[in-house]
C-alpha cells in the first residue's frame, strides 16, 4: 500500500512528466498550495505556465491537539497548475490516479459539483470535488478570477490532500498511522508532536497583540514595496498578514465585524499585487511567451483589445 | 434512421447535477418553439441527460420549409413607369434588387396610391440547412445558472465540451459547437466503455448505448435506482427511508446506476435519527433503512458504474460515512455538555443581522412577542412556556451539531431541549419552529409552537422592513414571503383570531432605536404585504379573486374569520337571489358616488315601495347584525339574498332622482343605510358577475324549484 512520501514521488513524476516546472513548497505560512505565488501570481496574465509542488497548509481553526485521527492544523496538498488548461485535463488527472496505484478497475470515481472561491484573494473558479468511492481525495478547478482580474487564458488546478489521499488508499484509520517511509516510520512519528504544539500555540498561547501589529506591520510593507514597483516582496507580506489573521481567528480574537474588515484588508493587498504583477510582467514583455519580445508585446496588445470587444 | 428523426447529443465534462434538468428543458423546448416557427415543427421531443451528455431526440421533422411568395414593395407606379408605359430605371433596379425581371412587376392599388411590387419566389430551405443553423445558436443560449471559460479562453458554457453527436435522418449535421466539430462518433462511459463508435441514429444510438450499460433517460435510471434500492433494504431486513429529492439528485449523478450498500457500527445509532439520517444525506448522498421505525446501521447510495468486484467501493464509502457519524457523535457529546440556556448568552456573539443586532436580542424579543401573542389568545397556561420556548428558540445556532448541518437548526434545538428534559410543549415548539417549510409541509402543533414561530417571524419581518430591506421583484434574500406566508397559514390553520398590526406594532417597539422607519410606516408596508399573502392561500384553496377581495375589504385583522366569509360568499355566488343583490350593491354604489350623508326621515317615505324596502331593510339590518354576532356568514348572506325581491321592486317604481329635493335625499339617505348593511359580511361590490349567466341561473331550471 502506498506511503505517504510515495505518493508525493509518484505525483511528482507523473507531473513532471507533463512538462511541469517541478517546484517546491513556499518558503512562508500559507492556507492552501493556490496562494504560492507560482499559483496566484502565475495563473494573471497571458504567459503559459505549468508547475507542480507540494505545499505545507496551514489551517490553524483545523487544529485538534493531534487528537483528531482526521483533522489537521498544517496538512500537505499536492499542487498542479495547468495553463491553459489543455483539453484532455480531466483524461490527464485520471491518468495521474492511475500512476499512484489506483486501479480504476475497481473503483467508483465521480466529479461532483463544487465551486472554488477565496475572498481573501479576490478568486473564483469552477470545477468540481472528485470522488473516490464517496471520498472526496482532489479539488479541480478551473480558474475564472483571480487578484479581481478576469482570467484569460484559464489555469487548470488540481488539489490533492496527500494525507487524505494516503489514509483512504490504505483505509486507515488514522492519519498518524499512516507510512511516511514504505514499511518504516510513519506521519505520527514526524508530525504528531508539531500538531500538539502547535495547536496549543494556536489556541492558548499566541500573543494578540503581537499577531495584531504583525498584521499592521506587515500590511504597511506591502503597501511601501507596492509603491516601489516590488511587487514579489509586497506579495509575501500580504501572506504573512493572512497567516497572522487565520491564527487570530482560531485564537477567537477576531469579532465578526472585524472579521470582514480584516479579509477585506488582505484581498486589497492581494488585489494590488496581482495588478502590480501583470503590470511588472508586461514590462518584461511576458518572457513565457513564444516569439521575440517584440512579437509577444504585440500578441498581448492585440489580446487586450480582443478582450474588450 | 427514420425519416424526420434528429439526433442530438453533446458531450461535457461533468455538469452539475443541480442544473442539468432545467439546463436540457430549456434546449429542447427553444429548439422545439423554433422549428415550429419555420414550419418544421417536430412530431415527437424526447430528451436524455447523464452528467457528462445532454441528448434531445426530435421525431416527424418535415423535409423541408414550405415554398413561400413574399410580395416586396417597390417605387409608385408613377416613378416606375414613363408615360408611355415603359419602365423606367427605378423599376428596373427594383426588379434587379429583388431578382425578378422587370416584366414581372404588378402594380397594385394601395391607400397611398399606385404602386409596383415584386413577387420573390422562395423554395423554403431544408430541414438540414436550418437545423445547421439553428443547434449550435440555441445550445449555446441554454441558461444555465452559471457558466465557465477553460483552455485559451473557450466558452462560455457550463463545462469544456468534448464532442457532438447531430444526426438528421441519419446524415450529420454540419457545425461547430465552441470549437468541436459536429459528427456521429460518441463514446461510451469514459472508464467503462471509453472507445469511440458511429451511430446511425437515434435507436441505433440507444441500443449502443445500452449494450455499454448506459441509459441516457433519468427517469428510467431513477427507476432502476428505487427499484434496486428498495430490493436491498428488504435484503437488509427493512425499508428504505424514503427522500424523492435525494433520489432525483442520485439519478443526475450517474450513467450507469449501481448501487452502493453498507454499513455502520451499531453503536452509532445512539444517535438522534435526524442527525443520522442528515449526515447520510449531506455528506455522503446515502438513505437510510429503517425497520418497524428504528434504523438500521446501513445505508445505501449509488454508484456510476454496475459493480462492485473487489467490495472496494463499498469499503470507500464505508470508510467515510464511519469518519463522519464519528464527528456527528463527537458534535452530540460535545454540544450537550452545555445548557441550551446557557448558549442563550453565547448568542450574544452571534450576529442576526447587521443592522438589527445579535440573535441574543432577537431571543428576548421572541420571548416576549410570544408571551404578548399567547396574552392577545388569551392563552394564559401557555404564557410561561411560550416565553421560555421564545427565548431558547435560536440557541442551537451556536451548537456544533447546526454548524455542521445547517438544515438541522430547530430540529436539533429540539431534540437537545427533549435531552435536557424539558416539557413536550417546549421541544416541540423549537423543533418545529421552522414548519411550514413548504407549502405541503403541516404548521406547528400546539399552542406554544404556533406562539413563537409566529413570533420569530413577525420579528424578522419588522426587522427588515424597518430597516428599509423589503423584497423587491424575485429578490427575497431573507426570505420575507416565505415568513409571511407561515405566519398567514398559522393563524388560518390554526384558526386564531391574532391582529398581525398589533404583534407587528409591538415588535416594532421592541427593537426600540435599531428600526429606522417609523413604526407606522413599517405596519403601513406590512399590511399590503400580508394581504398579498393572504390573496395567494386562499387562491390555493380554490377560491376566486373577488371573493377574497370582498372578504378582504371588510378586513384582515382576524385572518380565521376572514377565510370564513369568503367561503360563505364562494358558496353564496350560486343564488341567483344572491346575485341580484350584488347588482343591486353595485347600482346603490353607483347612485352613492359623490353623494354627502344625508338624515333618514322615516315619515318622508312616501310610495309603498320606498316604505315596504325601509322596513325590509330594518329588518335585514337586525338579521344581519345577530348573525354577525354569531359568526354565521352564510346565514348572514342567505337574508342579504332573500332582500332581492324588495330591493328589485324599489328600483322598478320608485325614482331616487327625485325633483323633489327632499324625497331624493331622503331616498339617498335610505340606501346610505342599505350600503352599510350589505357591506357588513363582505364588500359586495367587489364581486364580479357575468351577467349572462345570472340570468341564465335566475331563469334557469336549477333555480325553479
Amino acid at each position: 500500500m502506498s506511503s505517504f512520501q510515495e505518493l508525493t514521488l509518484k505525483l511528482s513524476e507523473f507531473w513532471a512528466r507533463e512538462g511541469c516546472v517541478l517546484q517546491q513548497p513556499y518558503d512562508l505560512e500559507v492556507g492552501a498550495g493556490t496562494m504560492h505565488p507560482d499559483t496566484f501570481l502565475r495563473v494573471l496574465g497571458p504567459e503559459p505556465w505549468r508547475v507542480a509542488y507540494a505545499q505545507p497548509s496551514r489551517r490553524p481553526a483545523d487544529a485538534r491537539y493531534g487528537e483528531n485521527p482526521f483533522r489537521l492544523g498544517k496538512h500537505y496538498q499536492f499542487q498542479v497548475v495547468l495553463k491553459p488548461s489543455p483539453p484532455d485535463i480531466q483524461q490527464l488527472y485520471v491518468d495521474s490516479l492511475a500512476a499512484i496505484g489506483v486501479d480504476l478497475a475497481v473503483h467508483d470515481l465521480r466529479f461532483e459539483e463544487d465551486n472554488w472561491e477565496a475572498p481573501t484573494l479576490g478568486a473564483w473558479g469552477v470545477g468540481w470535488q472528485v470522488m473516490l468511492d464517496g471520498m472526496e481525495i482532489t479539488q479541480f478547478t478551473y480558474f475564472q478570477q483571480a487578484g479581481g482580474m478576469t482570467l484569460d487564458p484559464i489555469s487548470a488546478e488540481i488539489t490533492y490532500g496527500l494525507e487524505r489521499l494516503t489514509m483512504f488508499l490504505g483505509l486507515s484509520r488514522s492519519v498518524y498511522g499512516i507510512d511516511w517511509v514504505p514499511g518504516g516510520i510513519d506521519y505520527g512519528a514526524v508530525r504528531h508532536q508539531d500538531e500538539v504544539e502547535l495547536s496549543r500555540y494556536y489556541f492558548e498561547v499566541a500573543d494578540i497583540g503581537y499577531l495584531r501589529a504583525q498584521f499592521d506591520g506587515a500590511e504597511a510593507e506591502a503597501e511601501r514595496c507596492l509603491e516601489v514597483d516590488l511587487v514579489l516582496p509586497a506579495y509575501e507580506h500580504a501572506l504573512k498578514c493572512s497567516h497572522a489573521f487565520n491564527v487570530l481567528d482560531a485564537r477567537g480574537a477576531v469579532s465578526v465585524t472585524e472579521r470582514v474588515a480584516l479579509i477585506k484588508r488582505v484581498r486589497d493587498l492581494a488585489v494590488a499585487c496581482a495588478n502590480g504583477y501583470v503590470a511588472s510582467r508586461e514590462r518584461l514583455g511576458f518572457p513565457l511567451l513564444p516569439g521575440t519580445p517584440e512579437e509577444r508585446r504585440a500578441a498581448a496588445m492585440v489580446e487586450a483589445v480582443d478582450g474588450e470587444g | 434512421m427514420a425519416k424526420g428523426e434528429l439526433l442530438l447529443e453533446i458531450r461535457c465534462e461533468e455538469i452539475p447535477a443541480r442544473m442539468l434538468s432545467a439546463g436540457i428543458r430549456g434546449l429542447a423546448t427553444r429548439l422545439f418553439e423554433e422549428l415550429m416557427g419555420t414550419s418544421l415543427g417536430p412530431r415527437e421531443v424526447e430528451t436524455g441527460i447523464t452528467p457528462r451528455r445532454l441528448v434531445v431526440f426530435l421525431k416527424g421533422i418535415p423535409e423541408r420549409e414550405p415554398e413561400r411568395d413574399e410580395e416586396l414593395q417597390g417605387p409608385p407606379a408613377s416613378a416606375a413607369y414613363d408615360a408611355e408605359g415603359k419602365p423606367t430605371r427605378a423599376a428596373e433596379g427594383f426588379a434587379k434588387r429583388c431578382g425578378v425581371e422587370v416584366e414581372a412587376l404588378r402594380r397594385v392599388e394601395t391607400e397611398k396610391g399606385e404602386y409596383v411590387v415584386a413577387v420573390q419566389h422562395h423554395e423554403g430551405r431544408s430541414a438540414r440547412e436550418v437545423l445547421a443553423e439553428l443547434i449550435p445558436r440555441l445550445i449555446l443560449e441554454i441558461p444555465w445558472p452559471k457558466t465557465m471559460r477553460w483552455g485559451e479562453g473557450s466558452g462560455p458554457f457550463v463545462r469544456p465540451v468534448h464532442g457532438v453527436v447531430a444526426l438528421f435522418e441519419g446524415e450529420v449535421v454540419p457545425f461547430e459547437l465552441l470549437g468541436v466539430a459536429s459528427g456521429d462518433t460518441t463514446v461510451g462511459h469514459p472508464r467503462l466503455s471509453p472507445e469511440p463508435f458511429r451511430v446511425r441514429g437515434s435507436a441505433d444510438y440507444r441500443r449502443k448505448l445500452s449494450r455499454r450499460g448506459i441509459e441516457v433517460r433519468v427517469d428510467r435510471r431513477r427507476e432502476v435506482l428505487a427499484e434496486g434500492m428498495a430490493k436491498a433494504a428488504e435484503e437488509l431486513g427493512g425499508s428504505l427511508v424514503e427522500d424523492d429529492e435525494l433520489l432525483d439528485r442520485l439519478a443526475a449523478i450517474c450513467e450507469v446506476p449501481g448501487i452502493v450498500e453498507g454499513r455502520f457500527e451499531p453503536e452509532l445509532l445512539g444517535l438522534p435519527r435526524e442527525v443520522l439520517t442528515t449526515s447520510l444525506r449531506d455528506h455522503q448522498s446515502a438513505l437510510a433503512v429503517e425497520s418497524d421505525g428504528e434504523l438500521l446501521p446501513a445505508f445505501l447510495t449509488v454508484m456510476d458504474r454496475p459493480d462492485d468486484p473487489a467490495g472496494r467501493v463499498r469499503a470507500g464509502n464505508e470508510w467515510v460515512v464511519a469518519a463522519r457519524l464519528e464527528d456527528a457523535r463527537f458534535f452530540w457529546q460535545e454540544d450537550r455538555k452545555v445548557a441550551l440556556a446557557e448558549r442563550v448568552d453565547q448568542l450574544q456573539n452571534l450576529t442576526f443581522h447587521a443592522a438589527l443586532g445579535s440573535y441574543a436580542e432577537k431571543a428576548g424579543r421572541i420571548r416576549d412577542l410570544a408571551d404578548e401573542i399567547c396574552e392577545r389568545l388569551g392563552w394564559e397556561v401557555e404564557r410561561e412556556a411560550a416565553r421560555e420556548a421564545g427565548l431558547l428558540l435560536k440557541a442551537d445556532l451556536t451548537t456544533e451539531m447546526v454548524k455542521e448541518f445547517t438544515s438541522l437548526q430547530g430540529v436539533m434545538g429540539g431534540v437537545y431541549a427533549r435531552e435536557e428534559g424539558y416539557p413536550e410543549a417546549i421541544w416541540r415548539a423549537i423543533y418545529d419552529q421552522y414548519r411550514p417549510t413548504s407549502v405541503e409541509d403541516p404548521v406547528p402543533n400546539g399552542r406554544v409552537g404556533m406562539a413563537v414561530a409566529v413570533a420569530d417571524r413577525i420579528d424578522t419581518m419588522v426587522g427588515f422592513f424597518g430597516r428599509g430591506m423589503k423584497p423587491k421583484g424575485s429578490k427575497d434574500p431573507f426570505g420575507l414571503r416565505r415568513a409571511a406566508q407561515g405566519v398567514v397559514r398559522i393563524l388560518l390553520e390554526g384558526g386564531l383570531d391574532l391582529d398581525i398590526d398589533l404583534v407587528a406594532a409591538r415588535a416594532a417597539r421592541l427593537y426600540g432605536e435599531r428600526l429606522r422607519a417609523e413604526a407606522g410606516e413599517v405596519l403601513s408596508d406590512l399590511r399590503p404585504f400580508f394581504d398579498d399573502r393572504v390573496r395567494y392561500i386562499l387562491g390555493r384553496r380554490g377560491f376566486a379573486f373577488d371573493e377574497i377581495e370582498a372578504g378582504l375589504a371588510v378586513g384582515a385583522a382576524d385572518l380565521p374569520d376572514l377565510a370564513a366569509r369568503v367561503e360563505a360568499l364562494h358558496d353564496a355566488r350560486h343564488e341567483s337571489a344572491f346575485l341580484s343583490v350584488v347588482l343591486a350593491a353595485k347600482r346603490i354604489l353607483n347612485i352613492l358616488k359623490g353623494s354627502p350623508e344625508y338624515e333618514f326621515h322615516a315619515e318622508r317615505l312616501v310610495e309603498p315601495a320606498e316604505k315596504d324596502l325601509y322596513d325590509g331593510a330594518r329588518r335585514l339590518k337586525s338579521e344581519v347584525e345577530a348573525a354577525e354576532g354569531v359568526k354565521d356568514y352564510r346565514s348572514s348572506l342567505k337574508h342579504i339574498g332573500e332582500f332581492a325581491e324588495i330591493l328589485d321592486r324599489f328600483f322598478v317604481e320608485v325614482l331616487v332622482m327625485d325633483e323633489n329635493r327632499d324625497l331624493k335625499e331622503n331616498r339617498i339617505a335610505l340606501l346610505q343605510l342599505i350600503h352599510r348593511t350589505l357591506s357588513r359580511t363582505a364588500r359586495l361590490t367587489e364581486m364580479v358577475v357575468d351577467r349572462a349567466e345570472h340570468r341564465a341561473r335566475s331563469e334557469g331550471p336549477e333555480t325553479e324549484g
